[in-house]
């Protein structure tokens, strides 16, 4: 099964009643306009017959015209619901494809989100679930559409006119039409696909480009890099272009095709007309078919240009949405990181072996450790020592190798690099700890030595705060879920002496009963604990 | 009377105006040749309803050759309007990124996510109006005046109905509009609003994991992704209802043709043709004509929601280019250094005054004082990032637009935050046209990060993450070290260099940074870390 026609039986499944309503009325709407120019063809030359015969009087005027009224305005009724239907279902659809997508994304494990590079992500749940929003509405209805109408029109030409002209004016159009637009998505859908990509890379670009900007002035290479980013625009403008060119063709081989249906099916009618097969109004309501018939290539036009996108944004996107529900309820362990033990308080580390990646080598090992409730423990030693490896391994970040983890109580974690986010320093505290309220806020800022405005805002991933600023909001934020178990890397790193010490007191008095453990490469924080362990 | 945001797309649309007229052009004439195929036909269909015998070949083959005759036309006019798009696309995209990366950081400057979504997406809106609105707009101000032209001598009654029913259309669509309007401008603030939440949120999933924040951030999530839903929503639904009050209207005009036709040729109403008995093909044509009256109003009101959504992006845009941010000077250029003393003279930034300072080349000083002091702003104002405002002079040289980049380029600025960039280990250490290998294990082995890149399984092609994800923080902060060292310049100003690094490793740290200043090298450093403060030999102290 291919991810594109994953998708579409996603979108299918999850909004059957809309979906399956919307594809009747796309018939109803195409079959409708090809009957309405019909009706109206053959109304007014049977008409003008009839005047010309003397017998307009007992002509019957007001079938045919309250027919083509009714088909006027069915259509158009017809064609506002189907629309609506059919993108109110598939953006509910798409919306809760998004959200699977994150979800997915944040179960991904630690090394994987370490290298996540948001530009590229953020165009996983944007640019390309936006791309999938055809694959019902453009691609698949237009064309289930356009067979159904056009079998209905072969039927009704067939018994109304006859079968020479039924065969030639649909047949004409529908492998005319169909080769006209198979060339199109052969030719235009590695271009529709690289024009895609490269927007995309041009997206992530630019977020890489901006979010390193300083990097790149004080490098002096700031210029150049805005002329690689010129080049991949310039690139993607050229793949557009190209598809344009390619999607001119296909308008204009439909044109093509469509002309030389109208051209035959005269040249048919007339002389069927004229060795008296059929009569006048009949050839002009095969002719009026004819005509109407170009309307239905015109509808999957769009689909077939837009078919190589969607099938790259698919393929980029369906992995990441097997397995989970569409609508996820449970999001992450309400339990915590790491497994409650029974009856314990505080943390204990039996026999742990770590080793930081797969394939690497084990740098911590048979290691043991018993943090009591209310004890603070600090771990020394030199960068790459484990210690952070071991505090990940605590959290449940990294897999143990060996040994095991106990941890009795809530468990907090102060990583290395916190990453904050935009918005206020209320926003920030808010996400930890959803029932907290203003005062309890201001109370965990002054605990962190850093009494702010709460409606203080931060700009993108923080900016705003000094390097020490941001180390006390994240310590915060932890603080605030009043863990049992609390994990501190680096807590007062870009801090003062003063601060720090202040910080670390605040912090104990916070958490009286705590187990604390740090992973220090300060003074101050050496001098916190009550017992220093050397990796 | 005109927006804003028109003057604006009419600026940026300038340059490309000829070619948006010729395309116009040429759209008018491949229409108007329908008047002549259809007037061919309508005498094919007369012919045949009144028993004569048409010269089928001829009228089949004008009628073939007016059609290639409009296709190729229409090709014509297409290109003429992908050119002249593509070229408003790449400048208005290539101003959009020029201004945005000059801004100095700060909590104001727009989210890298929101410019992004600005230059790629935003603009192809204006693409999308240029490529159909030129077109529909010149049809609308020729076609139907022509139709209307040319069939009220064959019949008034008909004309009077297109010319009733026809002007309705442009009102409502104008009433449609305003609403439109708001609704896209709505549209427009959902998504900029969304990506910037998102790009945030995708660099912290680790922290919100471990927040157990997960569930918190899916439901934000749900509840902006679905008011985006709901907001395109809107704004489909007034398309659609519009483009059925116009699929309406015209489906009523040409009803009520057919009908008048219907009943004329069955000699029921004698009136309306100057006197003349109106002839089946007459009747034909003006049938064939009646849509054909309508399209470019329709395709005027499809077009209208990619102006209006063009207008919507272009007010974000005026919005971005009237923004007025601190601008980091210079071009962000290759340029020759600049040596010499650096003086600072009353320099003020953000409000807070700075001390006035002498720091002469390959001197060493350490820029102390209590968090929140400015220790950073001060270091960003030496180095060229912040405009000093001909406050800040090396040898005679004042630093200001022009001088900047080489000032720059004499100052290796080591910042707080680690920012590496998509590309392999070996370009982020040098970001330099052509990369020297030698001198590179040189200026790792300086600051003692050989065996780092050592332990990477790609070694120096390695791709970190943004953060230096993939190496610990203080690994991070020693392979910035190392490109320091690398580009062996003038200056080193660093903002907390020995920060995340522990005594054994900061002090190597250290006695490679002092090792720079051996070899000639100023060194500026903003700390509060008493191990470097220490082995400084000069002190300046910002107070709170």
């Amino acid at each position: 099964m291919t991810p594109l026609w994953q998708i579409f039986r996603l979108i299918w499944r999850d909004r059957r009643a809309s979906m399956s309503r919307a594809v009747l009325l796309t018939i109803w709407v195409m079959v409708a306009g090809i009957a309405l120019l019909s009706l109206s063809g053959w109304f007014i030359v049977a008409a003008g017959m009839a005047g010309l015969a003397g017998t307009g009087a007992v002509f019957d005027v007001f079938r045919p015209s309250a027919g083509i009224r009714f088909l006027a305005m069915a259509r158009t009724a017809g064609r506002y619901g189907e629309r609506l239907l059919s993108h109110d279902a598939t953006l509910k659809v798409l919306t809760s494809l998004r959200v699977r997508l994150l979800v997915g994304m944040s179960r991904e494990n630690h090394a994987m989100l370490l290298r996540l590079r948001s530009g590229k992500a953020l165009n996983r749940l944007t640019a390309d679930i936006d791309a999938l929003d055809g694959v019902a509405i453009r691609v698949v209805f237009p064309v289930l559409g356009a067979a159904f109408a056009a079998l209905a029109t072969f039927a009704g030409l067939w018994f109304l006119v006859g079968p020479l002209v039924s065969v030639w004016a649909v047949g004409s159009h529908v492998f005319g039409g169909a080769l006209v637009l198979f060339w199109g998505g052969w030719a235009g859908a590695h271009l529709s696909e690289r024009a895609e990509d490269l927007s995309q890379d041009l997206r992530a670009g630019v977020i890489d480009h901006l979010r390193g900007r300083l990097t790149l002035i004080s490098a002096g290479r700031l210029r150049d890099n805005m002329a690689v980013l010129g080049r991949i625009d310039a690139a993607a403008r050229a793949a557009m272009m190209k598809q344009a060119g390619i999607e001119w063709r296909v308008a204009a081989g439909l044109q093509l095709v469509a002309l030389s249906s109208l051209v035959g099916t005269i040249l048919i009618s007339g002389r069927l007309l004229s060795d008296g097969h059929i009569g006048a109004a009949q050839a002009a309501l095969a002719i009026f078919a004819a005509l109407a018939l170009a309307e239905l290539g015109g509808a999957i036009q769009r689909g077939v240009f837009e078919l190589g996108r969607m099938r790259a944004a698919a393929r980029r996107v369906a992995p990441g949405l097997s397995g989970a529900p569409l609508d996820p309820q449970i999001v992450g362990n309400e339990d915590g990181l790491a497994m409650p033990g029974s009856e314990l308080t505080g943390l204990a580390l039996t026999g742990l072996d770590l080793c930081p990646a797969p394939g690497t080598g084990t740098i911590v090992e048979n290691f043991n450790l018993v943090v009591s409730a209310g004890e603070t423990v600090a771990l020394i030693g030199a960068s790459g020592s484990g210690k952070t490896s071991l505090l990940n391994a605590i959290a449940g970040l990294i897999p143990v190798s060996r040994g095991q983890i106990s941890t009795g109580g809530r468990l907090g974690y102060l990583p290395q690099r916190p990453a904050l986010m935009a918005g206020t320093i209320r926003d920030a505290l808010h996400l930890a700890a959803p029932d907290s309220d203003d005062r309890d806020k201001a109370l965990i800022m002054a605990v962190c030595a850093f009494p702010v405005d709460l409606d203080y805002r931060l700009g993108e991933s923080g900016s705003g705060l000094s390097g020490g600023e941001q180390r006390r909001l994240a310590l915060a934020r932890v603080l605030i879920q009043r863990p049992a178990i609390l994990l501190l890397d680096e807590p007062t790193e870009g801090l003062d002496h003063a601060t720090a010490e202040s910080v670390l007191h605040g912090v104990r008095a916070w958490l009286p009963d705590a187990a604390i453990l740090i992973a220090a490469h300060r003074p101050a924080e050496r001098q916190a604990a009550d017992r220093v362990i050397s990796l | 009377m005109t927006s804003p945001a028109l003057r604006y797309l009419t600026r940026i649309c300038a340059p490309q105006r000829r070619r948006l007229k010729l395309g116009s052009g040429l759209a008018v004439l491949a229409e108007a040749l329908w008047l002549p195929q259809a007037a061919v036909l309508a005498m094919v269909l007369g012919g045949m309803a009144s028993g004569q015998d048409p010269d089928l070949w001829m009228s089949a083959g004008a009628i073939a050759i007016l059609g290639v005759a409009r296709s190729g036309l229409i090709f014509l006019a297409s290109r003429q309007f992908e050119q002249g798009a593509d070229a408003v696309l790449a400048a208005t995209r290539a101003q959009i990124l020029a201004r945005a990366q000059q801004y100095a950081p700060g909590p104001e400057v727009p989210s890298s996510a929101q410019t992004a979504v600005l230059m790629v997406e935003k603009t192809s809106l204006i693409r999308a109006h240029l490529l159909r609105w030129p077109a529909a707009r010149a049809r609308v101000a020729v076609i139907p005046v022509l139709i209307l032209a040319v069939i009220f001598p064959v019949s008034w009654p008909v004309a009077l109905i297109l010319m009733i029913s026809g002007p309705l259309i442009p009102v409502f669509m104008a009433l449609i509009g305003m609403a439109a309007k708001d609704a896209s401008a709505r549209q427009m603030e959902e998504i900029s609003g969304l990506n910037s939440l998102l790009v945030d949120r995708l660099g912290a999933l680790i922290d919100i994991r471990l927040l157990r924040a997960d569930k918190q951030m899916k439901n934000d999530f749900q509840i902006r992704a679905d008011r985006l839903r709901q907001q395109t929503m809107q704004v489909l639904r007034v398309a659609f209802l519009s483009s059925a009050v116009l699929e309406l209207f015209a489906a009523l005009g040409v009803a009520m043709t057919a009908v008048y036709v219907g009943f004329t040729l069955l000699g029921e109403l004698r009136f309306g043709s100057w006197g003349r008995v109106l002839t089946a093909s007459e009747g034909i044509w003006l049938l064939l004509l009646a849509p054909v009256f309508f399209q470019p109003l329709r395709d005027m009101a499809a077009a209208w929601h990619d102006r209006v959504a063009a207008q919507a992006a272009a007010d974000e845009l005026l919005m971005d280019e009237e923004r007025s941010l601190t601008r980091i000077p210079g071009q962000g250029a290759d340029a020759d250094r600049m040596a010499g003393a650096i003086s600072v003279r009353g320099l003020r930034l953000r409000g807070i005054s700075y001390p006035d300072l002498d720091i002469a080349p390959g001197e060493m000083l350490a820029i102390t004082g209590p968090s929140g002091s400015g220790k950073t702003t001060f270091l960003m104002a030496l180095a060229g990032i912040l405009p000093s405002d001909g406050a800040l002079k090396v040898g005679d040289v004042i630093v200001d637009d022009k001088t900047a980049d080489g000032w720059r380029q004499s100052v290796a600025l080591i910042t707080q935050h680690v920012h590496f960039l998509d590309l392999p280990l070996r370009e982020n250490l040098t970001l330099a046209p052509s990369i020297d290998d030698d001198r590179l294990a040189q200026a790792l082995t300086l600051a003692d990060a050989d065996e780092i890149v050592n332990q990477l399984p790609q070694g120096l092609d390695t791709v970190l993450g943004e953060r230096g994800g993939g190496v610990s923080g203080g690994e991070a902060r020693r392979l910035i070290v190392a490109r320091t060292a690398y580009w062996n310049r003038p200056y080193v100003m660093a903002d907390e260099p020995t920060a995340d690094l522990d005594d054994m490793t900061a002090q190597r740290v250290i006695r490679g940074l002092l090792d720079l200043n051996a070899q000639g090298a100023g060194l500026i450093v903003a700390t509060h870390d008493p191990r470097l403060i220490r082995v400084i030999e000069r002190r300046i102290d910002l107070a709170a």
